[in-house]
């Protein structure tokens, strides 16, 4: 798979030469759905500052997890721009990481065998891979787990091995698709606490889709609440908080009220799924 | 399942119980005198058969040859399934092209194609050898397609995520995620040509082997060589399929325990 790179003609937004700036203008998707094209993303606008952490809440359908695609390159086939510090986002590339919800380590793979893949195709020398994966794995706490099969791993640990399999490239840019949904509570609290601690050592950029409002902003510096069908924008809500931060926050708990009335209210006129009309 | 944890001398035990006592209530038969002791050879006499063969070299020739024959088949029969089963599992046109050609060629019996085979190459080894490449065929190219073809897209995905080559690809995630079925199809592929290559030898006799002597001992009323070339078959058989399933334990290591 050929990465391919096509200069700016024309200065963007935030074209700055900084790591991990995204920028999307414009943006439209639609599939092809029984022969009819359905929009499941309109009118995306959004600014990411490098080294941001940003976090997407919203009502499952609302194209979320369709964003992050799009914006890791999986999917392309969209209309306006997505760019990753000026370049348009075309294919997958190793500036892009991403954490699914479900761990998608390799079964046949040890856990070090799963994060040293992710090398394969970087200029990062050979002779100092061991070491890397080495400090990935105790950057997210497994070490002495080194040779154990994800199936003899739990399933905080095994996401935990995910999040360092798509650390371990230094990415610009790292997407995060609702990574601790499947934890249970007490596993996902301790995961938020430790992704948090990854983040202010990275301090690379991040996006994180959750359904959890209060995961939302106890992680993100901004909160970006996004409406359904078709999937849009309707607030972008600023925590101004330092990190590392206090779960009892009363700013916290404010704005978790606000964002939960927000999701929750009756959907307005134009927010209605409309089906489409069929003469008879 | 209990008999898992009992200590293995006691598994042994037991699974030796049944074959011990068939063996028992055939004694019984051979020595109850009547029209019964001409159907059932004593085990003495077995006993003997079994010294005999040993003692001439023809044991060790019979079993040599057969086990050649088959394991011929599982390379290069099981080879060229796999090959074209990974083939057929990647390209859909492929599929589309070949599918139909082997889905109806296999519906003929292995042993449908020995009049054709007879008059092309004659009825000697080559058609032996041309069965039992067959039998190993069918079952490893099925397998290794299912495999290969039901690969999941999740994981594929992480293959594109990190840039993955298509030689990459196929080395890093489609073959060891298709490696259970391919190895189910190995498992299928190595009693098909163990039951082809002796199927062969009882029909054409040629070339030596446990079958050719099955038959030759019928022709000479030989209840006891017949006795004792059976169960010298079922013992080699079920001694290369437990070596089998030790190999694909080893191979499928990651896999959990209750897989």
């Amino acid at each position: 798979m050929s990465v391919h790179v096509r200069p700016t003609a024309a200065p963007q937004n935030i074209a700055q030469p900084g790591r991990g700036a995204l920028t999307i203008s414009g943006m439209r998707k639609s599939y092809a759905i029984n022969g009819e094209q359905r929009l499941v993303l309109d009118g995306i606008d959004l600014a990411v500052r490098p080294g941001e952490f940003v976090s997407i809440v919203g009502a499952s359908g609302c194209g979320k997890s369709t964003l992050l695609r799009l914006i890791v390159g999986l999917e392309d086939d969209y209309a306006g721009e997505i760019r990753l510090d000026g370049e348009r986002v075309v294919t997958t590339s190793l500036d892009r990481g991403i954490v699914f919800q479900d761990h998608r380590l390799f079964p046949w793979m040890t856990l070090e065998e799963n994060i040293e893949l992710a090398l394969l195709n970087t200029n990062v020398p050979k002779t100092r891979r061991a070491q890397i994966v080495a400090e990935h794995i105790a950057l997210v706490n497994l070490t002495g787990f080194e040779k154990a099969y994800p199936h003899q791993l739990s399933g905080g640990m095994a996401q935990r091995a995910a999040i360092a399999r798509a650390l371990v490239t230094e990415p610009k840019l790292l997407l995060l698709d609702e990574p601790l949904g499947a934890l249970d509570a007490l596993t996902r609290v301790h995961v938020q606490a430790e992704l948090q601690r990854i983040w202010m050592a990275q301090r690379s950029t991040m996006i994180m889709v959750t359904h959890d409002v209060e995961e939302a902003l106890y992680l993100g510096d901004r909160v970006i609440v996004m409406a359904p069908n078709p999937g849009r924008i309707r607030r972008i809500v600023d925590v101004d908080l330092p990190h590392p931060r206090d779960r009892a926050s009363p700013l916290l708990h404010r704005l978790k009220d606000e964002i939960l009335a927000e999701l929750t209210a009756a959907p307005s006129e134009a927010n209605l799924v409309r089906f489409p009309v069929r003469e008879s | 399942m209990s008999a898992a944890s009992s200590p293995k001398s006691v598994r042994i035990a037991v699974g030796l119980l049944a074959p011990v006592l068939l063996l028992a209530w055939w004694q019984l038969q051979a020595t109850a005198g009547d029209a019964r002791s001409l159907a059932f050879a004593p085990l003495g006499s077995v006993g003997a058969a079994f010294v005999e063969q040993v003692e001439s070299g023809a044991l060790v020739f019979d079993a040599v040859a057969t086990l050649s024959r088959s394991l011929f088949g599982l390379i290069i029969g099981g080879g060229i399934g796999i090959a074209l089963g990974v083939a057929t599992g990647l390209s859909r046109p492929l599929d589309r092209l070949l599918g139909p050609l082997l889905h109806g060629v296999r519906q003929v019996p292995l042993m449908g194609w020995l009049p054709l085979l007879g008059l092309w190459i004659g009825a000697g080894e080559g058609s032996q050898l041309v069965i039992v490449c067959l039998s190993a065929f069918f079952p490893a190219m099925l397998n290794t397609h299912a495999g290969v073809a039901n690969v999941e897209t999740r994981l594929l995905e992480v293959g594109r995520i990190y840039g993955f080559t298509p030689l990459q690809r196929f080395r890093r995630i489609l073959l060891p995620a298709a490696m259970p079925m391919i190895l189910t199809g190995l498992t299928q592929a190595l009693a098909f040509t163990w039951i082809a290559a002796i199927g062969t030898e009882i029909l054409l006799g040629t070339g030596g082997g446990l079958g050719v002597t099955l038959q030759n001992a019928q022709m000479q009323q030989r209840m006891d060589l017949i006795l004792v070339t059976i169960l010298v078959t079922a013992v080699i058989g079920f001694a290369v399929n437990q070596l089998f399933l030790a190999l694909r334990h080893h191979l499928l290591r990651w896999q959990p325990k209750s897989l």
